[in-house]
């Protein structure tokens, strides 16, 4: 009995390890060479630096899971910063003041959110939806050209790294490796360590914070803040998708909502809120980026990735309502008796 | 405008005159709108004849309200039990997908059969999609905006996998005229969504369907304790929502012919909501009116069409949409309510003059406790 419930917690983080392993296995079965294997700390250290921005975005969606809600708006909102960060380097503006007005825009969007859901009993998914089309709409009145950065600190910014190692077996530490894993760091400490994290999982836990607000702990405040914190996060995703790409494109990050969502997902925090780690999502989005590699390591087409993430993100759910509904039997066993009549009739 | 006097009411007077004018806003909107665009560009309003067909701004709207207001009636009954379904932009782009590729790969792309056939098969994606949307949401118990938003972002992919990512483009005048013909002088666009619509509007309504999906929107569990079928009604409206995304695909789709899996309805799920609200509906589920989506539609088409009359840059549509939707999500909200009453009960003549305080403290109660807004429609 004892063991069972201790495999319904960590069932999902069990399944991200099997799945990360999995694909590990599969890359290094297929894609080593007598040189050098797959598995490598230059696989991981391109993965990181190829994911740091999803990492950053995943890591703000788990607050915004956990807390029981959900924030669709944040591939809109990668966009709008990498527009508004563009444009402000066009204008002239010191790289210092782009990049705090860059993560502004996005906490900026996070708190409207914050706002609609708190304050105005609107729906997580319609107002971040809402704040979707909002971002989007305000980047595509920015532009609708991919426009370049080339300012010259942003670039030094961009183009910094340490390297390790030596010719083929050499890999490195970038700015947004550091950044992405500083946010990770954070998130963690917050999320396992504060009263703030604490109220998070309450709020996710049961009847939308009531248990929370009893025990003392500010639900309202801390359900504004989880959309804040998600916002900023977005904007600093915007950031570092801005040092990635070296510019600004008002169709950027269509369905990087999604990935966020899948990373958490998959990294084992439970979509009805409550339950997860954060380090969690850390795993997912290394299985996210395991899943690119071996696609274009295979030679398929990008679009295949969309279908492929959709698929695992599927099972996963899958599995979530496969531990839900064995762990609910012992929770309400007055439900399970109710259906079998009703059809009948 | 039948549903105005449907419209339930609450306890009080002001309540029921409140939310007895569901339709009036939304309508006057529109006649506003329309005298504004008609002022700012003369003409705006003239319909002629050529060719046998109706030619004009107004018939125009018409036409563009289709693809919305279709897309809309699926999203109606979906949001009636609770739900929402983000899938309908990517389903339009895979139905126009599969029809057009049948077309290019057939002998003889202008066969009236051969139409038919990709036209069906369009229509039975749907039906798929539907049905995996429904499996989800009523078998495994996904919430309903994750669990369509995995074909939302997905279902590009699987559009661009049937197209080999191209943009496929076919000639077929039978195919084209689904959405560019005419019918009785009117678009025949507009006759397929004013006939779709009055039949789904004649099963909801005239069946006890309606009644069953408010119901399962406002208590899940309570309408399947009372007996109704909650899984297969939920799982129903879905397929519809599918079916009906399919063949605003098609019709959108039609007049240019090419399959675009990239862009071919892309952020038209947004359109589908914003319908919804604006003729009325409520996004927490349980009361929905059906009437008011032809309004919302013709509003939103509307809008659009305004912007450019204006002179405003078009990219800024979307902005507005977004705005139009935050406030009316307010508008809606039990706190927004509660300012409201307080202000009316303050205008309205208080028998007291300490009644307009008075009612300020009481309207605030109402919105914390209660924030699944069920309280509304009770």
């Amino acid at each position: 009995m004892r063991l069972r419930r201790l495999d319904a917690r960590y069932l999902p983080v069990a399944g991200t390890l099997v799945t990360l392993v999995a694909l590990l296995a599969v890359g290094q079965a297929r894609y080593s060479t007598p040189r050098q294997g797959f598995i490598s700390m230059k696989l991981l250290s391109n993965l990181l630096i190829d994911n740091s921005f999803l990492l950053v975005l995943a890591v703000g969606m788990t607050f915004v899971i956990l807390a029981g809600g959900i924030d669709l708006s944040v591939g809109a909102v990668v966009a709008l910063v990498g527009l508004v960060v563009a444009q402000l380097f066009i204008a002239g503006w010191p790289a210092p003041v782009v990049l705090v007005v860059g993560v502004l825009v996005g906490t900026t969007c996070g708190a409207i959110i914050g706002v609609l859901v708190q304050f105005f009993d609107v729906q997580p998914f319609i107002a971040s939806l809402a704040v979707l089309f909002l971002a989007r709409g305000a980047a595509t009145v920015i532009g609708t050209r991919s426009l370049p950065i080339d300012d010259p600190t942003f670039s030094a910014l961009a183009s910094w790294s340490l390297r390790f190692g030596e010719g083929r077996t050499s890999w490195r530490i970038n700015a947004s490796i550091l950044i992405a894993l500083g946010v990770l760091a954070l998130a963690y400490l917050v999320l396992h360590h504060t009263r703030f994290g604490r109220t998070v999982y309450g709020l996710g836990a049961a009847d939308r914070g009531n248990a929370v607000n009893l025990m003392g702990l500010r639900a309202d405040r801390t359900r504004v803040w989880v959309y804040v914190i998600s916002g900023t996060c977005a904007g600093v995703a915007g950031l570092l998708f801005a040092l990635y790409t070296k510019s600004g494109y008002n169709l950027t990050g269509v369905g990087m909502e999604l990935d966020a969502i899948a990373a958490v997902v998959i990294g084992g925090t439970l979509l009805t809120g409550g339950y997860g780690y954060v380090l969690g999502t850390g795993a997912g989005v290394l299985v996210y980026g395991l899943i690119q590699v071996l696609n274009s390591r295979e030679g398929l087409e990008s679009w295949w990735t969309r279908v492929a993430i959709g698929s695992v993100l599927l099972a996963f759910v899958i599995l979530q309502r496969v531990i839900a509904v064995r762990r609910r039997p012992a929770v309400r066993p007055a439900e399970k008796q109710a259906p079998a009549p009703v059809p009948a009739a | 405008m039948s549903a105005t006097s449907a419209t339930p009411g609450g306890t009080v007077g002001w309540a029921r005159r409140v939310a007895g004018h569901t339709l009036f806003w939304p309508t006057a909107a529109l006649v506003v709108l329309l005298v504004a665009c008609a002022v700012a560009s003369p003409g705006f309003l003239d319909v002629t004849v050529r060719d046998g067909a109706l030619v004009g701004q107004p018939i125009d709207l018409l036409r563009n309200a289709v693809t919305p207001l279709l897309l809309a009636l699926g999203m109606c009954l979906v949001i009636a039990t609770g739900g929402i379904d983000l899938s309908v932009g990517a389903v339009m782009a895979i139905s126009l997908a599969v029809s057009l590729t049948y077309l290019d790969r057939a002998a003889d792309p202008s066969a009236p059969a051969t139409v038919a056939t990709a036209v069906v098969l369009g229509l039975v994606l749907g039906v798929a999609v539907g049905a995996f949307n429904g499996a989800l949401v009523t078998l495994l118990g996904v919430q309903p905006f994750i669990a369509t938003m995995i074909l939302m972002v997905a279902g590009r992919g699987i559009a661009m996998l049937i197209t080999k990512g191209q943009i496929t483009t076919v000639t077929s005048p039978p195919f084209k005229a689904l959405g560019a013909g005419s019918v009785l002088g009117l678009p025949q666009a507009v006759v397929i969504g004013a006939v779709v619509f009055a039949l789904v509007a004649l099963v909801v309504r005239r069946s006890a369907l309606g009644v069953l999906l408010e119901a399962i929107g406002v208590n899940r569990e309570s309408a399947r304790l009372s007996g109704v079928r909650a899984r297969s009604t939920t799982w129903t409206v879905y397929v519809l929502a599918g079916v009906l995304a399919a063949l605003a695909g098609i019709i959108y789709g039609a007049p240019t012919m090419a399959a675009d899996a990239n862009n071919i309805g892309l952020f038209f799920e947004l359109n589908a909501i914003v319908v919804v609200v604006l003729g009325g509906t409520k996004l927490d589920g349980g009361r929905f009116y059906l009437s008011g989506l032809v309004v919302g539609a013709l509003l939103l088409t509307t809008i659009e069409r305004a912007v450019i009359i204006f002179q405003l840059p078009s990219t800024t549509t979307n902005l507005f949409k977004a705005a139009v939707l935050i406030a009316l999500c307010i508008a809606a909200s039990p706190r927004a309510r509660g300012w409201l009453a307080s202000r009316r009960t303050a205008s309205s003549g208080p028998r007291r003059p300490e009644a307009a305080s008075a009612a300020q403290p009481a309207a605030q109660p109402v919105s914390r406790p209660s924030s699944n807004v069920k309280e509304v429609g009770a």
